[in-house]
């Protein structure tokens, strides 16, 4: 996959937990534009091993100039966020993947109700951009753990004005979901972007109230989880690859030299899609993309998220 | 006849069932489809407020049994232009969470699609049922006139008068199949004109 060499230009504490990071291209030439709701995957160095993680722009799409993303801090996550708070700092060398939109904003939507839950702001940062440039018509409700948690909410007003409404759970703020999503007049879409539970009930109070599936977009990156240790053959590679319990089956396929094609890395696009041909226990599908039907089948996996437990699995690849 | 392929634009009509999630209901139909609103209500009946605009036709009329079938919230209307203005008045009124449910000739479908779409509500957001014909409305390509009711595999444009081949090829954009000159080549050498689309 090509990627972008950037350098690491400023890096900024937004809120206890998390950093913004401003990108430039190691070359100084400028980026490519994207559009709102765009991801790149950062590929780290973290003690030998590569991490490659997603995370959404949210700078402006039509400045080429830098890219700007935040990380939050996952203490218990396998090391991707805690080496991007940690190691980090102006002057670092990384690689990015080309911006991918899988989070798009509906051309034909008459109105946008955008929910973001804490760091699940970042991807409306830069619609938001492109909303105000169309004059769209849209409202942003925020919701996060504390005042010190809302990251951007200053910059946030600023851009919004009345259209941001704000949601301190330590304020015992909630956001209504049945009272936002009902009596809407025709043509809206909703969009959210946060922690799996918030992301579910937004999901389901929209189904509920009879809105259609296309007018109901989130998104969600999961990360790979930690997992027992396994082994899967490749079938065109011809090799055996071991995947260690605190990797991913595409990162043990990618380590073991082998070119696997991803976006998202998060489950969601599709892109990674594997064929089964052979296994002989349970496949741990933790994706996004595949149905229910598929799943069951277990002639597909998504590399990506997805493990397995059992003692033999042929991969087509 | 491009059979044997799948074609991605080509439409999909499934019978009408009642979509159990939704707020409200508003079913809109044209001569036969009075028979597959006849076919949605004897299935259960939801509990929302469900509205039918019915455009009774020269070869079909429900109206009568309608008229005893439908609790409340049916309107018989006269013509396609009439239908068309009370949709846009009923939309008006509407909320997200309304589902619509479209029964009669692919022309009707696509005339209703077209307003429903000026209110944001896309194609995979209606249910529709072809009923009666298999008629289609065709666009000329050449000089963009819609040309309604065609049951051949050629058919002269009411435009320009061209000679066109009706394709596959579906526009929901312009609710029309398209038809392509067919004896640009060979001025006056036409296949023979059949009937398919009855
Ligand atoms: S890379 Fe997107 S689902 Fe796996």
């Amino acid at each position: 996959m090509s990627m972008i060499d950037i350098k690491v230009a400023a890096v900024e504490q937004v809120t206890p937990l998390v950093k913004h990071f401003t990108f430039v291209k190691q070359d100084g030439s400028p980026f490519p534009a994207f559009s709102g709701g765009s991801h790149v995957v950062v590929s780290m160095n973290v003690g030998g091993r590569v991490h490659r993680n997603p995370y959404s722009l949210m700078g402006s799409p039509v400045d080429t100039e830098a890219y700007h993303i935040s990380v939050r801090k996952q203490e218990q996550s396998r090391g991707g966020s805690v080496f991007m708070h940690e190691s980090v700092e102006v002057g670092t060398s990384l690689q990015i993947t080309y911006p991918v939109n899988l989070f798009s904003l509906a051309k034909k939507a008459h109105k946008h109700i955008l929910i973001a839950g804490g760091i699940g702001i970042t991807p409306f940062m830069s619609q938001l951009v492109d909303l105000n440039r169309l004059n769209s018509n849209f409202e942003l409700h925020y919701a996060f753990r504390s005042p010190e948690h809302g990251a951007f909410a200053a910059q946030l007003k600023a851009i919004c004005n009345d259209k941001l409404h704000c949601y301190a759970d330590s304020k015992n703020e909630r956001i209504d979901l049945i009272d936002l999503l009902s009596k809407q007049p025709l043509g809206i879409h909703v969009y959210v972007c946060g922690p799996n539970p918030m992301v579910v009930a937004v999901i389901e109070a929209a189904r509920n109230l009879g809105w259609p599936e296309n007018h109901i977009h989130s998104e969600q990156f999961l990360s790979p989880g930690i997992g027992e240790p396994f082994k899967i053959q490749l079938a065109k590679s011809n090799i055996e690859v071991h995947v260690p319990a605190e990797m991913s089956m595409l990162e043990a396929i990618e380590a073991a030299g082998v070119d696997a094609d991803y976006l998202c890395r998060g489950g969601v696009c599709g892109r990674c899609e594997v064929n089964v041909l052979e296994s002989d226990g349970a496949l741990l599908h933790h994706d996004h993309f595949l149905t229910d039907a598929e799943k069951a089948s277990g002639k597909k996996i998504m590399p990506c998220v997805s493990r397995a437990r059992c003692d033999r699995l042929v991969l087509d690849l | 006849m491009e059979r044997g392929y799948w074609i991605r634009s080509k439409p999909v009509y499934t019978s009408l069932l009642w979509h159990e999630k939704a707020t409200s209901h508003l079913v809109v139909a044209q001569g036969q489809g009075g028979m597959a609103v006849l076919k949605l209500f004897q299935l259960m009946h939801p509990k929302q407020a469900i509205t039918v605009l019915y455009m009774p036709h020269a070869e079909a009329d429900y109206s009568k049994t309608l008229v005893k079938v439908v609790p409340e919230g049916l309107q018989l209307l006269e013509t396609e232009q009439e239908v068309l203005t009370k949709l846009d008045s009923v939309l008006q009124g509407m909320c997200m969470g309304m589902r619509l449910y479209i029964a009669g000739s692919e022309d009707f479908i696509w005339s209703v699609a077209k307003v429903a779409n000026k209110f944001g509500i896309e194609d995979v957001g209606m249910m529709k049922e072809l009923t009666g014909t298999l008629a289609r409305p065709i666009y000329c390509v050449h000089c963009k006139a819609t040309t309604h009711a065609v049951t051949t595999n050629i058919v002269k444009c009411r435009g320009c008068g061209r000679m066109l081949f009706v394709r596959d090829h579906f526009s929901r954009q312009l609710g029309a199949y398209m038809g392509l000159m067919i004896d640009a080549e060979s001025p006056g050498e036409l296949p023979d004109i059949e009937e398919i689309y009855p």
